[in-house]
């Protein structure tokens, strides 16, 4: 035999493997541009649907697992842009506009919650599915934002509002644990402490890093090009000692964007052009979320409760955007627009029922039976919804 | 010939159009808002008017007529106060300043209105790129041969009002060495340029109507002169200012013209002279290029002269006109800029030295734009 030749079949690293995946879902997301208008997110997804461990299975739930690292620095990313993007000034500004955004998590969550309740679902599991649904997932919003390049109104509050009610849906989520540690059983120290450490660890960590952010880009000057450097070294960072201290990940972001923008009195830190950089993580990233939903959520008996799930968080969120949109200064018809425009469901919602899961699996695979198939369903309506809001506004760029 | 009969108008009454750039906070690029802060400001009772204009990154605030300058700041004064409000309710800035110092132009759009998609579909990427800020101000004038006259008068000031509102040094994200680098965007289109040497309203009449019939112009509105007669205003229009980066300084600007004009008229000093013309595109160069610091060809005693010396030589001459309408504090004012050789392009520019980036010059020039000092 020849010995320099390889085995057959080859045996492909992980890594070849993660390279033909983007290749992939890249030109999937294309395909669903040009041959459908369908935004290209849908691309990513529906590629990475197919190589996952539910279809194909190319993709195996270890190596999922292995990846996980990447989606969370694809969404560190992601939310710490969002962040950015939320200035107090603009609050300060609008009083409205504070109020119309906690309105539009307030209403979601109570009309989440009811309906839920009426289902007969315990209240504790409501009150969690509810608070998952309250959030519009930031990498959706950020990905169609900058596929269409918009910009305009209803492009800044769609942010702005996606930045509070996932703030909200954390915190409610992190302030329910107590009671879900209790009705397991635990010490009340745990079900104390959990969310005290959780919420304070998560911000402080923020806090921390964006103080750090802010010197160190103070000291390397007025070049984009050593910040950006900076930016993603510090987001990387922040991503892996967030996982390491156990703390919530979008939220140490969300806190470290926030920060950087606002307490940046001597402007250190130059505007935030992720570039084609983050053109590459939304592909990975997509395609991951692709692999990962689990279709077999899906099943008969949860169809009439997760059609609700989504329709009455829909008219929650249409509902205080119609009540207060106008003094906050929306455009007539703006209101409706922006509430389409917010109804991809958070992918992270996955994450925050892993979490719980792996707390307590009975519980958790509860919550998976309404949250997932939502977050399945919404995965692949969200993003034209959101796209179909936005060139409506007339805020889309005509070649985007 | 309806459109070209000359609306006469109150000898020296004043009137300025304000183009303004919206600016985004969150990289102090342009914005796309104009409409929505148009729908806002509608909603307000504010003298004058606030219109869209050629892109969405753009409004112009028009003054009403004024017969002196300090009405005409304090009317400014107030419409900044409301612009300014506004704008913050929808998270926009407002700056002065004739050019965004990095903004790309193929990320302009045009406002959806028919007069802007025409001159989209006529000037191609000129009419992006022509997302440039000006200051207009209108002079009124009793007949066309006085606004023939007065525009002959005033082309030999160009370089001063250049000069004295250059304030866009930065264009597509370069330095560009010029103090106003927006006048370079306005010559690219084919009627830019000046008025001909016609000696009166008849005379001027004759060439527009040829120009009509040749199929060159259509409107009065197709000239891009420098300064060019207003017939339905009753005005001569001046068109080189850069939007300073204050509405004090607009009126300034205003109150200045509107002195040389009184002078011109009272004393009738000089003739309108082809020699005006022969040095007019050297003066100008040298006046976008280096501002005060410039030299000029003086044109009626053929030698050559800094602008700046120039420009205070001239404020002496027109001190009591300026006083007698009631500017010669605003004059004052104008006159020690110069000689400390204050100018927003060197603001700009400091502002730049002081914090390393371009957005950094948006967002200082925004602040003090709508803070107003």
């Amino acid at each position: 035999m020849l010995g320099f030749l390889p085995q057959l079949p080859p045996v492909l690293s992980h890594a070849a493997l993660f390279g033909a995946l983007v290749v992939l879902g890249l030109l999937v997301g294309e395909a669903a541009r040009r041959y459908a208008a369908l935004p290209r997110i849908l691309g990513y997804v529906v590629a990475g649907a197919l190589l996952g461990p539910h279809a194909l299975g190319l993709l195996s739930d270890n190596m999922l697992f292995d990846l996980r690292l990447l989606v969370d620095l694809s969404v560190g990313l992601i939310v710490f842009e969002l962040g950015f993007r939320l200035d107090f000034k603009w609050l300060k500004a609008n009083r409205w506009l504070l109020v119309t955004a906690i309105a539009e998590s307030l209403f979601c969550f109570w009309a989440i919650f009811g309906a839920l309740l009426f289902f007969g679902f315990r209240p504790l599991l409501a009150a969690m599915a509810a608070a998952i649904g309250t959030a519009t997932s930031p990498a959706v919003v950020m990905l169609v934002v900058h596929e269409l390049r918009a910009q305009g109104q209803i492009t800044e509050r769609l942010l702005l509002f996606t930045a509070v009610n996932t703030v909200f849906a954390y915190v409610l989520l992190t302030l329910l644990l107590p009671f879900l540690h209790l009705q397991h059983q635990a010490g009340w120290e745990q079900a104390l402490l959990h969310p005290l450490y959780l919420l304070w660890g998560s911000m402080l960590a923020g806090y921390l890093a964006c103080v750090l952010m802010l010197r160190l880009a103070a000291w390397l000057g007025k070049s984009e090009e050593r910040q950006f450097i900076l930016l993603v070294g510090m987001v990387v960072v922040v991503v892996g000692t967030a996982h390491a201290l156990k703390l919530s990940v979008s939220l140490t972001l969300i806190t470290f964007g926030m920060l950087a923008r606002n307490l940046d009195r001597g402007y250190a830190v130059l505007p935030v052009h992720f570039g084609h950089g983050s053109q590459l993580f939304f592909v990975i990233l997509f395609v991951l979320v692709g692999a990962s939903l689990e279709f077999s959520a899906f099943s008969v008996a949860a169809a009439a409760p997760v059609a609700i799930f989504i329709i009455v968080r829909f008219f929650g969120k249409s509902l205080a955007l119609l009540a207060f949109g106008s003094p906050s200064g929306i455009r007539p018809g703006g209101a409706g627009l922006l509430a389409v425009a917010l109804v991809p469901l958070s992918g992270s919602a996955v994450v925050m029922v892993r979490d719980t899961t792996t707390l307590y699996p009975e519980f958790g695979r509860e919550l998976a039976a309404v949250v997932l198939s939502a977050v399945v369903l919404l995965e692949l309506l969200g993003p034209i919804a959101t796209q179909f809001a936005l060139r409506r506004a007339g805020e889309a760029h005509p070649d985007g | 010939m309806d459109e070209a009969s000359f609306t006469a108008s109150a000898a020296l009454s004043v009137g300025i159009e304000l183009e303004l750039q919206l600016v985004r906070p969150h990289d102090f690029d342009l914005s796309r808002d104009a409409g929505d802060l148009l729908a806002r400001l509608a909603k307000r009772k504010l003298p004058g008017a606030v219109k869209p204009e050629i892109t969405q990154s753009m409004i112009e605030l028009n003054s009403s007529v004024h017969e002196g300058c300090t009405g005409l700041l304090e009317e400014l004064e107030a419409v900044r106060g409301a612009v300014a409000q506004d704008a913050g309710v929808l998270n926009i800035r407002v700056s002065g300043g004739g050019s965004h110092p990095f903004h790309d132009w193929a990320d302009r759009r045009i406002f959806p209105n028919e007069r802007f998609r025409f001159v989209l579909e006529r000037y191609g990427y000129l009419a992006k790129q022509f997302t440039v800020f000006g200051q207009h101000v209108h002079l009124g004038c009793p007949s066309g041969d006085d606004a023939v006259f007065l525009t002959h008068m005033l082309t030999r000031y160009v370089p001063h009002f250049i000069a004295l509102s250059a304030a866009s040094p930065y264009y597509q994200g370069e330095e560009t060495s010029f103090q106003s680098s927006r006048l370079t965007a306005v010559s690219a289109f084919p009627l830019a340029g000046h008025i001909p040497f016609v000696s009166d309203w008849g005379a001027f009449l004759e060439y527009f109507s040829h120009m009509k019939q040749f199929g060159i112009v259509q409107s009065m509105k197709d000239f891009y002169w420098d300064i060019r007669p207003k017939p339905e205003y009753g005005t001569v229009e001046i068109r080189v200012f850069d939007t300073p980066l204050t509405v004090r300084r607009a009126a300034l600007l205003a109150a200045y013209a509107q002195s040389l004009a009184a002078y011109h008229f009272a004393e009738r000093p000089q003739q309108p002279s082809r020699t005006v013309y022969l040095v007019n595109s050297y003066n100008r160069f040298e006046a976008c290029r280096y501002g005060f610091k410039g030299d000029m060809v003086e044109p009626y005693e053929s030698r050559k002269k800094k602008i700046g010396e120039d420009i205070l030589d001239t404020l002496q001459r027109v001190a009591p006109y300026a006083a007698r309408l009631g500017a010669g504090e605003l004059l004052a004012e104008l006159a020690a800029g110069v000689r400390t050789g204050e100018s927003d392009a060197n603001w700009l520019r400091a502002q730049h030295a002081a914090h390393g980036s371009l957005a950094d010059v948006v967002r200082e020039a925004s602040a003090r734009w709508e803070k107003g000092k």
